[in-house]
């Protein structure tokens, strides 16, 4: 067989295959919570390797009491807010992480890793 | 000029003429089984292509450059040190970092960094074999450092563009492959080949790899992240 016969059937094998791939659909998707109450209480679970919910509306100026579900695992389970300096570690669903959205905005949250992410909105 | 003499032995006689047909061969093996596999097991599984369909025919096109390589190498038998050490490293250290990635992204770091391990320092003590024990050492740090860092970075990356940077991984990786077989080229060009090439080693190799990574990924043990 010739080189350029084989480097053909190659070319042919690696598109055949990412077409292949590439034909599926993508089904991310985004949700929402709201909080509720003087004491605004969000239970967060995790969902397709990230947060869930990952969009949290708050009201600004009021406490947030947030806690992570028994689905959470791992480094998700040590939940920041960079922007606020908030970093706490919930060993269990028991434990609770309390901060304040100062003012209106999109405050961002994270894992401490950064690899589980997603945003408060404060109203 | 050098490489351009490495272009015209890609369709000569020495081992170098080999090189694509390791590769065709190769690939139409893991390409088989991912074809059996799915037709009669895996189009049952839901999201299969989507959860596991690029790191598979990635890990196919990677397994596909790794296996030339044991041929050219296999071929030669005896290198200097430097060069066998180089050998051992780049070998152990990509297909560690290769299959750890892969394996990682589906399954967890544990699970991901101890078969990228297993890949990497078996693949890195057997190459690196070609010049003693230096180049033996010098696979085993690779393969554990590197199985160790593909199934880390897979991880780390979950949420953060996880397929793009599996396919920016395995074009450094297979550039890198590729640049070896140009190396062992320049060092070997005066050199005969010591045993003649067996494309039966290629196709076993690439079925053991294609196999272990398809069931691992499928059926193997997860973190608690994937579970």
């Amino acid at each position: 067989m010739k080189n350029t016969t084989i480097i053909a059937l190659i070319g042919i094998l690696v598109i055949g295959g990412a077409l292949f791939l590439f034909t599926g659909n993508d089904s991310s998707q985004t949700n929402t919570v709201v909080g509720t109450g003087d004491l605004q209480k969000i239970t967060l679970s995790e969902k397709n390797y990230n947060y869930y919910p990952q969009v949290l509306k708050v009201k600004a100026g009021q406490p947030v009491e947030l806690t992570l579900d028994s689905s959470v695992s791992g480094c998700y389970r040590s939940f920041a807010i960079k922007e606020l300096g908030v970093v706490q570690y919930a060993r269990t669903p028991k434990d609770t992480i309390q901060f304040t959205l100062p003012k209106p905005g999109n405050y961002k949250f994270s894992c401490t890793m950064g690899m589980g992410t997603g945003t408060l909105v404060a109203e | 000029m050098t490489f351009t003499h490495f272009l015209k032995e890609l369709n000569g006689n020495r081992v170098e003429g080999e090189l694509l047909k390791s590769i065709f061969y190769s690939l139409i093996t893991s390409f088989a089984i991912l074809a059996i596999l799915y037709f009669f097991k895996f189009r049952f599984i839901a999201n299969f292509v989507d959860t596991y369909g690029l790191y598979l025919f990635l890990a196919a096109l990677s397994y596909a450059l790794l296996t030339p390589l044991i041929h050219q190498v296999h071929a030669y038998k005896q290198f200097s040190c430097m060069s066998g050490m180089m050998i051992g490293m780049t070998i152990g250290m990509i297909a560690g970092f290769l299959a750890g990635f892969y394996v990682g992204a589906t399954n967890g770091m544990f699970i991901g960094s101890v078969f990228g391990m297993l890949v990497g320092i078996c693949l890195g003590i057997w190459m690196g074999s070609c010049c003693g024990v230096m180049g033996f050492l010098e696979g085993i740090m690779a393969g554990f450092m590197g199985g160790l860092m593909g199934g880390m970075t897979a991880i780390m990356l979950l949420n953060d563009h996880l397929q793009a940077m599996a396919v920016i991984v395995f074009l450094v990786g297979g550039a890198i492959l590729l640049c070896l077989n140009y190396m062992i080229y320049l060092e070997m060009k005066d050199a005969e080949r010591q045993r003649q090439g067996e494309y039966l080693l290629i196709v076993t190799i690439t079925a053991a790899l294609t196999l272990a990574t398809t069931w691992l990924m499928i059926f193997g043990p997860r973190s608690a992240l994937f579970s």
